[in-house]
């Protein structure tokens, strides 16, 4: 969906803030918000793609002029009150109205000490289907957009590129996101920056994406 | 069932954006709260995500990554090839690690990561992401004007420097390798590895030198 979360070579933002400080959060409550999301139960079909569907789908006035940490509550709201775990008027309140049927038990303490801190996402899965490209291989990038989620970037629909290299067959984000688990070829892509801007700084630039084999036309 | 249906989505964050209280910090009580009473969440849960990513996972492992890529040619080149069995020597792989790919600066040669589309990020080796990393103005012009960006981090190129702009749209994340700097001769990876800046891993920091880092 052309949703508001495409910016990759959006005009009229204003500078980038070089001044923040490092730290991992820089108020009480980016850290609650990060411990509770990290924390919360989830059911087996929220996946990645679902959570960034459902942030992507945030009214554009939030998206543009929230915290990140408070763009994940009202994402996590969202699949929250969609899954039946809690209405809006609870997370309003705070308060519960009722239990959370069929939610499955939290993590413990213990757990994300011991084990999930160190859970990486595997996306690499099985597909029957070779990959139909190599390196070096041009390609041409679908000029469509798609009904639903997708990681395919409006600033490369239809432009050409070259096959960087190919990264074995990885769960395709489009069907992910509807909760349907399948593998396609990927690919990391190179575009010349003057084939991407008009207004490329350095035509020797270069920019680079990882596409998924139905992300390109057809040859 | 999850029912994945963007309209329905889209209906349940009008309700939220009319009704969710003003302040971020009174969403993030109430969530919290509804989540602890609903049992949908352990409090120690909670507590310990926050402490493990306020001191344990941060840039300082990039920063050990880097600085033995720099000592020992053996374990660059693993780490060039694959990323993830790389990490794994120091027991870093999590969140973000599952598929890392590393990109090597040279003289001629200026690699940057962004991700256009939401915030990946290579999070295993170098903590949360900081907020420019997620703030739209970063997103958007990254890819279009790299140098742009630079400059304004204290990073000017001569014409002679490739860019190269990473955008992290699948699950693979992108981990920059910084230049060694000059005068580091014989130095330990622990002294190495204080003087490597999370921004050089990123990319948007390039020449590194002692007196420099999180050390």
């Amino acid at each position: 969906m052309d949703t508001i979360h495409d910016l990759g070579g959006r005009q009229g933002f204003g500078r980038v803030d070089t001044h923040e400080k490092e730290e991992a959060f820089h108020s009480d409550w980016e850290a609650r918000i990060y411990g509770t999301v990290r924390a919360m139960t989830r059911p087996g079909d929220w996946s990645i793609d679902w959570f960034r569907h459902c942030r992507e789908l945030t009214p554009p006035v939030d998206y543009l002029t929230r915290n990140y940490y408070d763009q994940w509550l009202q994402a996590y709201a969202a699949m929250l009150v969609n899954s039946g775990y809690a209405s809006v008027e609870e997370i309003v309140a705070g308060k519960a109205a009722g239990p959370a049927p069929d939610a499955p038990p939290p993590m413990t303490g213990e757990f994300v000490r011991t084990t999930a801190k160190n859970v990486a996402i595997i996306a690499e899965r099985d597909c029957e289907t070779p990959p139909a490209y190599a390196p070096g291989d041009k390609v041409t990038v679908r000029s469509a957009g798609a009904p639903g989620h997708t990681r395919l970037p409006a600033y490369l629909r239809g432009r050409r590129g070259v096959v960087e290299a190919y990264r074995g067959t990885h769960i395709l984000p489009d069907a992910n996101a509807l909760g349907e688990e399948r593998a396609e070829p990927l690919y990391t892509v190179g575009f010349n920056a003057a084939n991407l801007w008009p207004d490329a700084e350095d035509s020797r630039d270069r920019m680079y994406a990882d596409m998924w084999e139905s992300y390109f036309e057809p040859v | 069932m999850t029912k994945h249906d963007s309209r329905k989505i889209q209906q349940i964050h009008e309700e939220l954006h009319s009704h969710l209280p003003p302040e971020p910090a009174l969403r993030a009580k109430a969530l919290e709260s509804l989540l602890v009473e609903k049992g949908l969440v352990d409090p120690q849960a909670i507590e310990t995500w926050i402490e493990v990513y306020s001191e344990e996972i941060g840039p300082k492992r990039g920063a050990k990554v880097v600085a033995r890529a720099w000592r020992d040619p053996a374990f660059k080149a693993l780490l060039l090839e694959d990323g993830t069995k790389a990490i794994a020597q120091f027991d870093f792989v999590g969140h973000g690690g599952g598929h890392l790919k590393v990109l090597e600066n040279t003289d001629k040669l200026h690699n940057m990561v962004v991700c256009t589309l939401c915030s990946c990020y290579p999070i295993s080796v170098l903590g949360v992401p900081p907020n420019w990393y997620k703030t739209a103005a970063y997103r958007a012009r990254a890819i279009r004007e790299p140098r742009a960006v630079l400059k304004e981090f204290g990073v000017e190129l001569d014409g002679e420097t490739e860019v190269r702009v990473w955008d992290s749209t699948s699950e693979l994340r992108y981990l920059v390798l910084p230049q060694r700097p000059d005068g580091t001769d014989g130095w330990d990876e622990d002294r190495l590895a204080a003087i490597v800046t999370r921004n050089s891993m990123i990319g948007t920091e390039r020449d590194l030198g002692p007196g420099k880092g999180n050390g």
